[in-house]
């Protein structure tokens, strides 16, 4: 039996994957972060519900990526969220070269449906296994598949429309 | 050898078994335009995580550090939700002295025949959970009553509300033409299908580690479930505007 103050550790370690994970729905920091409280909150509320031996990354990633979708559809439409960090600053170097294209790839995944977006942050982002990516999204191993499949095509799609457009 | 995007895919995701990552590894060396596919797959890959990757030497910000390490992080939904968690679904009958009646005894009947069905596919399926699930008139199949019948019909997937005893997996067409969903309760999770007005359960088994607590926010679909919805779904799973619509519909098709 995992006791309260371990738990409690144990999600400690977690917060920066749970912040990228955020992030990588959210786009903006605060809003990432917002997000990943309210989880913190759900998740110590319910710590009862956690069931000591399973992956806890998994059931973290769970309640943030609920939290999200309850957070959306409370919203209605989801506004355009993404916002440019400062665009063209070190213009001309490597670092700008990469962080240009941290940005077309942030861009490009905000324009990906919510389903998408959530298994590409799971699996591209985290790097989860298939097996625990469909944990956490409870679906089955071969609906995962096809819906990574399927996000990867629309991410690339609108990675190869922006380079055209820039080209 | 010819290999389908999904396993070239698996194959960069580090996802295949041995033997099938041999065949791609060997596939790519005589095919370039395979080996080209497949390392689209890896550069998206690290693009993606490259991305994101600055986040994770980000300082974690106080208040996070806090509300992870505190206890003492109660909001008023918090209690809300705490209070409103559903007392047991069952709760074991008061001891009686007097002889049962005909109607108890039919009653006891109907719950022994819940038993050999559950006990198919799992003997814990059914504990607890007896006001949600019924035999069809028919006798042959079971349906789902109560709030799992009104969930089913009414409730979006993820979108629970606070203290739900049902919880939506995925909604999806089957290859009989009509539209299944997952759900778990308390301890349990199946797959209902509709057929007209009722909610048909072709299967519901005990989620792993059920041990009698609530777990809704972090259960698991139990591996009979899952296998059950990959054996009939066709297409892909309802998104949440085709769920409303369906809904909308009555689920009928």
């Amino acid at each position: 039996m995992t006791s309260h103050t371990t738990l409690h550790a144990d999600i400690a370690a977690l917060l920066p994957r749970l912040r990228r994970f955020a992030r990588s729905l959210t786009f903006n920091r605060d809003d990432g972060d917002d997000l990943v409280q309210g989880a913190l909150e759900r998740a110590l509320g319910h710590s009862g519900q956690y069931q000591a031996g399973t992956r806890l990354d998994s059931w973290m990633f769970r309640i943030i990526k609920n939290a999200w979708i309850d957070e959306i559809r409370s919203r209605g439409r989801r506004e355009q969220m993404f916002a440019p960090e400062e665009a063209g600053a070190h213009v001309g170097d490597d670092f700008a070269e990469a962080h240009q294209q941290r940005l077309a790839i942030q861009k490009a995944m905000s324009l990906l449906s919510e389903d998408h977006r959530i298994v590409i942050a799971l699996v591209l982002v985290d790097g989860l296994p298939y097996k625990e990516a469909a944990d956490v999204l409870e679906i089955p191993m071969g609906t995962l598949t096809s819906r990574l499949a399927r996000a990867r095509e629309a991410l690339q799609g609108l990675l190869s429309d922006q380079a055209r457009t820039v080209a | 050898m010819s290999f389908s995007d999904e396993t070239l895919m698996a194959f960069a995701d580090g996802e295949l078994d041995d033997i099938t990552k041999h065949e791609v590894e060997l596939a790519m060396r005589l095919d370039p335009q395979l080996a080209a596919r497949v390392r689209q797959h890896q550069a998206l890959r690290s693009n993606v995580f490259n991305a994101f990757a600055p986040t994770l030497d980000e300082a974690v910000p106080q208040r996070l550090q806090a509300a992870a390490r505190s206890g003492k992080v109660v909001h008023l939904n918090t209690v809300r939700a705490a209070r409103n968690v559903p007392p047991p679904l069952v709760t074991a009958p008061a001891p009686r002295k007097r002889s049962w009646t005909w109607l108890e005894w039919g009653a006891m009947a109907a719950t022994l025949v819940a038993g050999v069905f559950g006990g198919i596919i799992g003997s814990q399926a059914f504990s607890g959970n007896g006001a949600m699930v019924g035999i069809d008139n028919d006798g042959g199949s079971l349906v789902a009553r109560g709030e799992l019948a009104n969930s089913l019909s009414q409730q979006l997937a993820s979108a629970a509300p606070p203290g739900a005893a049902v919880r939506i997996g995925v909604s999806f067409v089957s290859k009989d033409g009509v539209y299944c969903r997952s759900f778990t309760l308390p301890n349990t999770g199946g797959l209902a299908c509709r057929d007209s007005s009722v909610w048909r359960i072709p299967v519901m088994a005990a989620t792993e580690g059920g041990g009698g607590e609530y777990r809704q926010a972090g259960s698991s679909m139990p591996a009979a479930v899952l296998e059950a919805v990959d054996a009939r779904i066709t297409g892909k799973a309802l998104d949440a505007n085709a769920e409303r619509n369906a809904r909308q519909q009555g689920w009928k098709r």
